[in-house]
């Protein structure tokens, strides 16, 4: 099966006490592993100040995971998520297809450069306008 | 191409009528990363002026396939409190 990665990002209530907080992430990360996922990374970013309130709240605490997997442990995490009264606000966002477009992009844009230098070797100049 | 007859019209000046707009492109052919992170709120700022509105292309002057990734990435921001949808 196609493997996917995604990014979840949450914000919870800035009230919460730090460790129950981090009990919720242990949980989320329990969760991911038994439906068979895996967590790539656990950003715990923190409280920050939001753009518009939120719930009257002017703050919010964020955490960001990637995850690993086939979209199912997606499927009950955005479930139990929406029930969960300390978070706020999440959102997913699959990312595999678009890095695998931005590494494309990428090679793309070093072959032509690669190609530049080679007819004209001499000019150091070229890589650094290429880049520009 | 040149317009000849401006009758006496201020250039520069929108006018909505018989006549093109002319715009002078503030930032021409700018450079997008190849992956634009929505989490990078500092990067979608320079996309973003005061009011909290989306940078028209024609002015921010990146290409149409790059305008559509950056707006995007802003809306996702948006929606998680990052980026404002109205300041003022």
């Amino acid at each position: 099966m196609a493997n996917r990665t995604y990014e979840v990002m949450y914000i919870v209530n800035p009230d919460t006490p730090v460790d129950t907080i981090g009990k919720l992430n242990e949980a989320v990360g329990k969760l991911v592993e038994k439906e068979g996922g895996t967590v790539v990374r656990l950003d715990d970013i923190g409280i920050r100040r939001l753009a518009y309130p939120i719930q009257k709240k002017e703050d919010g605490y964020y955490v960001l995971f990637e995850i690993e997997g086939s979209g199912q442990e997606i499927a009950e995490l955005e479930r139990r998520m929406r029930v969960n009264d300390m978070i706020m606000r999440y959102i997913t966002v699959r990312v595999d297809e678009d890095r695998k477009a931005a590494t494309k992009r990428r090679e793309k844009r070093e072959a032509r450069v690669a190609k530049r230098t080679k007819f004209r070797p001499s000019a150091s100049g070229v890589e650094a306008q290429a880049e520009a | 191409m040149e317009i000849l007859d401006d009758r006496g019209l201020d250039v520069g000046e929108d006018v909505i009528g018989d006549r093109p707009r002319r715009y002078q492109r503030r930032r021409p052919r700018q450079v997008v990363p190849e992956y634009v992170d929505w989490k990078d709120v500092d990067y979608l700022r320079q996309f973003v002026p005061e009011r909290g509105k989306i940078m028209p292309r024609r002015i921010s002057g990146i290409s149409a396939k790059d305008q559509r990734r950056i707006a995007q990435a802003i809306k996702r921001a948006r929606s998680m409190a990052m980026l404002p949808f109205v300041a003022d």
